[in-house]
């Protein structure tokens, strides 16, 4: 029995975790000073994990994270000193046509695949070793700076899930099962995903991409909620606030 | 307690057997088909505001798609139609065009449509059309969407505790339950996709009742799927393959055979006597006179033979004309192959083809070239002649003059 707690206590401590993982162009210096940054509509879904492990979307909370996010970034930035606009809509440009971004976020979101494939899930590409991240939107990008005037674009996706009540219940069996020696104790289903890719309009190149993944294989514990104020607070600084240069401008600071 | 392992694998078997093929499928009638939501419908529950919000997405993203087809014309005329046999709901949805050479067309549970231009290819007449889209119109009537996901969370949520349930068992009996619950994955999989056939033969039935309300020929629904089983044979023979006949089992759909046999039924069944039903075949004909020929040329090019000619012949049953004629040759042309002398078969399409006055303009090109390679110098340089007549800016008008002189 002890054996059984033991192992038991082992699994749950491991069972939580946060990680980022984040790549840079190997000339990019994170933007300071006054610089003017487009935010991109984030693209924000939460939902319900059922008992059954699917994820139900979840109308007011997708509205009420959404809002929350938007206003978490806006106070982060404005710690930043940068010059923001964030489009809540294809429209919110002025005199762009919503067209123009529609088809930017199609190709970013056919790129982002790309690098997530590439320098994420393990089908790593020999051309691009030790390049950092040598991915670019092409000239749609630079045609969206030079009409605008901002520097940068940041593309946002976020998902959020919890487990519903029959999930922890379930969560609740499989702990208790231990004990006859049939043992499931981390069934997890809930948690963060979410990735900011940031792209230069100047050069159209992706200059910055990280992934953030919170959850816990435990269902029921919860490694943050972006539905709250603090959660939403929490998921912008876990993502954005500790962007790191290049590998160039690393080795440049480095050196006497 | 002391079961033997063969005996639980035997009781879980068994219960997977009654689950699949425990109920019969009985047809499902049309007059029990009543529309579940009104005109002007809320998402009103929890799951299906969040399925609404996603789908919100989905139609700006399918809306701004560069796949559709959008003259304006002919966006119309499906808006039309819809309007005709959507039920209570016809004038909340709306209807996509994509150019995509398949049979098929996909209802989203907020009401809108994706038909694939190649539905449009295949339909003879405006009532097969509008059996389609009624079917599909049925699915969002009848909420099938939200009924399926239901369905499909409310068996997720008891397999899961089932095997749960069954590991903490057979661990307090100190029985290996793994193969079990291996069974009754099986089972629940099965009864998923039981619960989608019974809904797309709700969506049949209900269908053939919307399309005979608004006064078109009920008959045509089961003729479109005598089309796609004629289609799907031939296409298979001329790969040298069956059709998929495992149908019954690990499908979502109710094989075509049995939808068919049901669809003529039901089509009796709505009829009413002295009522006039119509297939509307000379306004099908207006509305895609002009896209017909991209249609045409999408299908040929997907270098699917057997289907290609079984379309071909299919439209030509309301009679031949130029165009047909012209797209029975490529179909050969494309092929190539020299044991089933294609390169004569072609020809022949092209011959027959500028018989017709419709006769497209590549038709006389083709015609010239298929002279020209027999040896016909005279009569390739007349129908050559011909085709820079028909078309004189045609990008290979030089190279066409050239063959002419040469």
């Amino acid at each position: 029995m002890r054996r059984v707690a033991l192992a038991l206590l082992g699994s749950v401590a491991l069972a939580g975790c946060v990680q980022t993982r984040q790549y840079a162009d190997v000339e990019f210096a994170p933007p300071q000073g006054d610089y003017k940054l487009l935010v991109m509509r984030p693209d924000v879904t939460v939902g319900s994990v059922t008992t059954g492990g699917l994820v139900e979307p979840r109308a007011d909370w997708t509205e009420t994270s959404r809002a929350k996010l938007l206003a978490a970034l806006r106070a982060q930035q404005a710690a930043r000193g940068g010059n923001v606009l964030i489009m809540e809509k294809r429209n919110s440009l002025p005199g762009i046509d919503p067209e123009m971004i529609a088809e930017l976020e199609r190709l970013h979101y056919a790129v982002g695949s790309s690098i997530a494939l590439h320098k994420y899930s393990g089908a790593y590409l020999p051309t691009k070793r030790r390049k950092g991240l040598d991915w670019t939107l092409g000239e749609d990008a630079v045609a969206l700076g030079r009409r605008t005037g901002y520097d940068y674009a940041l593309f946002l996706h976020a998902e959020d899930s919890f487990a519903s009540t029959g999930r922890v219940a379930l969560q609740v069996l499989g702990i208790a099962g231990c004990v006859v020696g049939f043992c499931a104790p981390n069934i997890g289903g809930a948690g963060q995903f979410a990735y900011a890719s940031l792209v230069d309009l100047k050069t159209g190149e992706v200059v910055w991409f990280n992934v953030l993944q919170a959850g816990s294989q435990i269902a029921g514990i919860k490694m943050g909620d972006i539905r709250t104020d603090e959660g939403a607070a929490q998921m912008v600084d876990r993502l954005l606030d500790r962007m790191k240069p290049g590998r160039n401008v690393q080795r440049r600071e480095h050196q006497p | 307690m002391n079961w033997s392992r063969r005996a639980v694998l035997g009781a879980g078997g068994s219960l997977v057997a009654a689950t699949a093929t425990g109920v019969a499928e009985a047809r499902i009638m049309p007059k029990d088909m009543v529309p579940l939501i009104g005109p002007g419908y809320r998402a009103v529950d929890q799951d299906e505001k969040g399925m609404s919000q996603q789908m919100e997405r989905v139609e700006e993203e399918i809306s701004g798609s560069n796949l559709l087809i959008k003259d304006p014309q002919l966006t119309a005329y499906l808006g039309d139609l819809i309007g005709r046999v959507g039920g209570p709901a016809a004038k909340d949805m709306r209807i996509y065009l994509a150019r995509i050479p398949e049979f098929n067309a996909a209802m989203f549970p907020t009401g809108f449509a994706v038909v694939f231009s190649g539905l449009l290819l295949r339909m003879r007449n405006e009532a097969q059309l509008a059996g389609v889209v009624a079917h599909e119109s049925a699915h969002f009537l009848r909420k099938h969407q939200l009924r399926q996901w239901r369905d499909v969370r409310r068996k997720t949520d008891i397999f899961s505790f089932l095997a749960m349930g069954a590991g903490v068992a057979g661990g307090a009996a100190g029985i290996y339950a793994g193969d079990l619950v291996q069974l009754a994955q099986l089972g629940t999989i099965l009864s998923l996709l039981k619960y989608n056939r019974t809904l797309e033969a709700e969506a049949d039935a209900m269908g053939v009742r919307l399309l005979a309300d608004s006064g078109y020929d009920p008959m045509a629904m089961s003729e479109t799927w005598d089309q796609l089983i004629g289609e799907l044979d031939l296409s298979a023979k001329y790969r040298r393959k069956r059709r998929d006949r495992d149908f019954s089992l690990f499908s979502t759909h109710p094989s075509p055979e049995s939808r068919m046999a049901d669809l003529k039924i039901s089509a009796e069944e709505v009829k009413q006597p002295g009522k006039s039903y119509d297939a509307y075949r000379a306004r099908y004909l207006t509305a895609l006179a002009k896209i017909r020929p991209t249609l045409l040329d999408d299908q040929v090019k997907l270098n699917d033979p057997g289907a290609s000619q079984y379309v071909v012949n299919t439209l030509a049953k309301d009679g031949w004309n130029g165009l047909l004629r012209f797209y029975e040759g490529e179909v050969w042309r494309l092929r190539n192959s020299q044991k089933m002398g294609d390169e004569a078969r072609a020809a022949q399409g092209y011959a027959a083809a500028i018989l017709y006055a419709d006769a497209p303009p590549d038709a006389w090109r083709w015609h010239g070239i298929m002279l020209l390679k027999s040896g016909k110098r005279a009569e390739a340089r007349a129908a050559f002649a011909r085709y820079l007549q028909l078309a004189p800016g045609a990008p290979d008008a030089a190279l066409v003059r050239q063959m002419m002189a040469g």
